[in-house]
């Protein structure tokens, strides 16, 4: 009967042995993770970092730093992700200046897409940097695992930084346009906000109020859907409801915004949505 | 040798290639870290970005909160280790001025 075992103790042993120690490896002593990348933060702990590398941008107004910061998180689209962070606060209730931030270096990093887009007359071209240019960390988190993040250059031998949208320096906005709109490809009611500047470019960060009577009932800014445009915001608005739109820094309020019955080709009738328009003379 | 003995010496080479392949060749993989599990080049950017702010807005409050999330010792001791990597890695003279500066501020309200 032992002969009839032949060898399989062997391999039973073998199998016994590897489920020790791959239990040993993986569940009680599994490698303790130091030194690692931001990208491989906690969802939580990202957010905190991107809103510090905002308030660091807010501080020290170099956006090549905080670009090159943002790659290190390793989201696809970085404004986007500081956006979508943003709207999470206010959705959430929480710290509206945190979201402004957010929203800012959001609108700033689109803005400065924009610029690089657009083609540079050859005279001014050889006095610009590019974005990353000489900053601490604009290599790839991988390139990163090599040259530390440490050796970061003065503010001052970086590229001139990206002026903060900041509408508090900026001249009061003026209603330019308000009025009703029947547009059935919406699909929703939205009170819709377009700020803009004297040259017609989109400014984000703008706060904005929605009332319903003397009730506030939300506070967003522009540029926090910088995929509409820079200057964009919007607010889902209930139909037969009476709303006012203040845009607090310029005393500007647009009372009586009501969505309008709209009809479509067919006969059918829908709810319409709201567009406003300000803007301010620079 | 006997049964035991060879099925005992099995088990130990299990054991061993176990260990090899869960700590080496396939080792529990970490994508939800902590701040704290931050390399130092990346736990000094952090701490200069609070610096930044700091100098910015003298909230020290709001900069001992951020700091603490490292979850050193102390946020002292975070603002004491990024000044020496900094020095180590040559990081230029304003970055360590903000956060030579933020290191005095943590002192000065002890």
């Amino acid at each position: 009967m032992d002969q009839n075992r032949g060898s399989w103790y062997l391999l039973t042993g073998l199998i016994l042995g590897l489920a020790m120690g791959l239990i040993y490896t993986w569940v009680i002593s599994p490698i303790k993770e130091v030194d690692t990348h931001p990208h491989l933060l906690r969802e939580d702990y990202k957010d905190i970092y991107r809103a510090l590398i905002s308030r660091a941008y807010q501080a020290n107004n170099n956006l090549p730093r905080a670009e090159a910061r943002l790659e290190l998180i390793g989201d696809e689209e970085p404004s986007l992700a500081l956006a979508a962070q943003a709207q999470r606060y206010l959705a959430e209730g929480g710290d509206n200046e945190a979201a402004k931030v957010l929203a800012n270096l959001s609108a700033a990093l689109q803005s400065a897409a924009i610029t690089a887009a657009t083609p540079v007359p050859q005279s001014e071209e050889g006095s610009q940097k590019t974005p990353g240019e000489g900053t601490p960390s604009s290599s790839t988190p991988e390139e990163d695992q090599e040259e530390p993040a440490g050796n970061t250059p003065s503010p001052e031998s970086e590229a001139p930084p990206a002026p903060t949208p900041s509408p508090t320096n900026s001249p009061p906005f003026i209603l330019q346009d308000s009025s009703p709109i029947c547009d059935p490809t919406l699909g929703e009611s939205l009170i819709q906000i377009i700020a803009t500047n004297g040259e017609g470019d989109g400014v984000p960060g703008v706060a904005l109020e929605i009332s319903l009577g003397p009730d506030l009932k939300e506070v967003f800014y522009t540029g926090l859907k910088p995929e509409l445009g820079l200057g964009y915001a919007d607010f889902l608005a209930e139909p037969g409801l009476t709303y006012t739109l203040k845009v607090p820094e310029s005393g500007l309020e647009v009372p009586d915004i009501e969505m309008p019955t709209c009809v479509t080709d067919s006969e059918d009738s829908y709810w319409g949505s709201w567009e406003v328009y300000i803007t301010h003379p620079n | 040798m006997s049964r035991w003995t060879l099925f005992f010496l099995v088990i130990l080479l299990g054991l061993g290639l176990g260990l090899v392949y869960g700590w080496v060749i396939n080792p529990v993989s970490y994508q939800d870290t902590t701040l704290n599990n931050l390399r130092i080049d990346y736990k000094t950017d952090y701490t200069l970005m609070v610096a930044e702010v700091y100098h910015q807005d003298n909230d020290l409050a709001w900069a001992l909160n951020r700091l603490t999330l490292l979850e050193d010792p102390s946020p002292k001791t975070s603002v004491d280790n990024a000044l020496r990597f900094a020095s180590q890695a040559d990081y230029t003279l304003p970055d360590m001025f903000l956060l030579r500066d933020l290191y005095n501020a943590i002192e000065g309200s002890e």
